[in-house]
């Protein structure tokens, strides 16, 4: 793709700083008691597991920058602190629905609802700025995937 | 500019039945002849369209680019005018059509020859009467001015006597090939729900006034004859173009044939879009057919392209769906991997845990062999600044560069947020662990600083900086 050219704008990090970032989330988790001990079930710290690895790409990828990170962060600081910001959005979301469910075409509206429910924080867009989310989010998740895989390979027993 | 074109054709089209036309009758003289006509070129054309016509300098803007604007195009709301003028200046009884036609049909004649505007406003011809004086002594110019003018009037009074139109139809353009034909056939259709002259801007003209201005319907035959005058040109036929116009037909039934071949259907420009191409003859129209006043249609229209531009963008981006055409089963593609990619993320994180259950990564041992590995696999899948980087933060120990990256992150960190720097305790890297802990502690969401995702992001942009930054 030409991202000289697009006009979308979808660049995104390095994989180091994907790496660096994970690293730091997975440090993080590694300070929190409930993880170290032993007797900690599997399933849990896969969880933590997984969300560091969602949050850290979301601030890899640009923190608040993009929506889906932003949505990102959002649900997980909602978990963690109940600290609720970005009110903002709710108002906007369900103007924007309005807006949504005037116009469709019915093929790609159900595409679209899927993708939504994918993406984060795509429940407030239109169509054509959930695609950009899409192909922001998607390059993300890849590099994150290429970063994961790293780890796993250097820290499997040789 | 489109903006600006959009504002301009609407105001023109929100003029109450031909308001606009009468305004600017010349503008229908001037743009039925010009295009093809060699002595327009001389005329002062843009005098001429500039005086009669506001959106001249949207015609321009047409000229150059020829691909109409459908948001425009819409907005004017000639449907009627589909003039088309294939070649020749066909004036719709829609004046907004033809306030943009004659524009782009006065641009046209110098941009014609090199990019064969579709929408070139043969026109020219009906600016005859108010301008007369300022063309050359045209026997047929004249004879369409005339035409025109008759036309002209038959914008306020829908073809009341189509013979005599047809008459004076045929009587002006004994040399246009198929204006006669056409005319008389498009003057004999009483429906004409769009009075569209198509005037052929070469020499002859194919003038055809159906209707007057049926906004909706004229959008509706202009689109059709913006595609039979393409065809027109190609083949040279025509007369169909009533039937193309008021059937609907699309395919270029020819309606303006009579467009000398080499002329494209610049008239097609007030059905709607269109952008006539001089080399094959085929004019790009958007399809606007019911929806010429619409404005909802309009928006639709840009939104749809602006998904269809992003869904190619995904396309690239999502591997093997280069072939895939369509776009449900791209859409379903790319859920599909966005799916698979979200999956091996929990797989990935699954077999972390199962790696290591003690969950104590080294830090320093981790960055180490992750580094390692983010190179080797760096190198081999993408360019990043990895490599570049390895050298600059790898050759000391492990443990030095650590440290050395660490507090390099901490000073970054808290540098470039001197807003938020209440939020956060400069610590010196006494010891890199500590630090390192409290950097995290600020990023990771278990804490409670409220400038979380800002620092994060700022932390973001800072960290392949200080990565850069470090020395060995």
């Amino acid at each position: 793709m030409a991202s000289a050219y697009n006009p979308i704008y979808t660049d995104v990090p390095e994989k180091d700083v994907f790496a660096l970032h994970f690293l730091q989330t997975l440090s993080n988790l590694r300070t929190q008691n409930s993880f170290s001990s032993p007797d900690n079930k599997t399933s849990d710290r896969v969880k933590k597991i997984k969300k560091a690895a969602y949050v850290s790409m979301a601030r890899a990828a640009g923190g608040t920058n993009r929506l889906w990170s932003r949505s990102l962060l959002h649900q997980a600081a909602k978990r963690n602190n109940k600290n609720v910001r970005f009110l903002r959005r709710k108002r906007r979301v369900t103007w924007l629905m309005r807006r949504r469910s005037n116009r469709g075409d019915p093929i790609e509206d159900v595409a679209a609802e899927r993708l939504r429910n994918l993406v984060p924080g795509g429940g407030g867009m239109e169509t054509s700025k959930l695609m950009e989310e899409t192909a922001h989010y998607i390059k993300c998740l890849s590099m994150q995937v290429k970063v994961m895989q790293c780890l796993v390979d250097g820290l499997s027993p040789k | 500019m489109d903006v600006n074109e959009k504002e301009e054709f609407s105001g023109e089209k929100r003029n109450t039945g031909y308001d606009s036309a009468d305004n600017h009758p010349s503008d229908w003289r001037i743009s039925g002849s010009n295009p093809v006509s060699t002595p327009f070129g001389s005329y002062s054309t843009e005098n001429l369209i500039t005086a009669s016509c506001s959106p001249s300098q949207m015609m321009d803007s047409f000229g150059q680019t020829l691909w109409y604007d459908p948001t425009n195009v819409q907005a004017v709301g000639y449907g009627g005018f589909s003039g088309g003028h294939p070649s020749s200046s066909s004036s719709s009884c829609l004046r907004g059509n033809m306030d943009r036609s004659l524009e782009m049909g006065w641009s046209m004649p110098n941009l014609l020859p090199p990019k064969g505007n579709g929408l070139f406003l043969p026109n020219a011809s009906s600016f005859l009467p108010p301008s007369m004086a300022q063309f050359p002594a045209d026997s047929g110019f004249i004879e369409r001015a005339a035409r025109f003018s008759l036309f002209s009037d038959m914008v306020n009074h829908p073809l009341g006597n189509p013979e005599s139109v047809g008459l004076f139809l045929q009587g002006q353009c004994p040399s246009s090939e198929v204006n006669v034909g056409v005319a008389t056939t498009a003057v004999r259709d009483p429906n004409v729900r769009s009075s569209e002259l198509v005037s052929k801007p070469n020499v002859s003209e194919d003038t055809q006034s159906s209707g007057q201005k049926g906004g909706e319907t004229s959008s509706k035959d202009s689109k059709k004859r913006k595609r039979n005058r393409q065809n027109s040109e190609a083949d040279q036929s025509h007369k169909t173009e009533e039937e193309a116009e008021n059937n609907g037909d699309k395919k270029g039934s020819d309606e303006q044939s009579p467009n000398s071949p080499g002329n494209k259907t610049n008239s097609g420009k007030q059905q709607g879009k269109q952008t006539s191409d001089p080399k094959d003859g085929y004019i790009h129209v958007r399809a606007r057919r019911g929806q010429a006043t619409n404005s909802h249609s309009l928006a639709e229209r840009v939104r749809r392209e602006k998904i269809s531009e992003r869904m190619k963008f995904l396309q690239d981006l999502v591997p093997g769906c280069n072939k895939v055409t369509g776009k449900a089963v791209m859409l379903d593609e790319i859920i599909n991997y966005v799916q698979s990619l979200q999956r091996q993320v929990e797989f990935l994180s699954m077999k972390l845990a199962t790696v290591n259950p003690q969950m104590d990564f080294n830090l320093e041992s981790l960055l180490a062999k992750d580094v390692r590995e983010l190179q080797l696999r760096g190198g081999s899948s993408s360019a990043t600044p990895f490599p570049q980087n390895m050298p600059m933060v790898y050759p000391p120990l492990p443990h030095g560069f650590m440290q050395q990256t660490l507090s390099s992150i901490g000073r970054n960190i808290t540098s470039p947020l001197s807003p938020m720097n209440g939020g956060y305790k400069r610590q010196e890297t006494n010891g890199w662990e500590g630090d390192l802990q409290n950097v995290i502690h600020i990023n990771y969401g278990a804490g409670d600083v409220p400038s979380d995702p800002e620092a994060a992001a700022t932390a973001t942009a800072s960290l392949p900086s200080s990565n850069m930054k470090v020395e060995p």
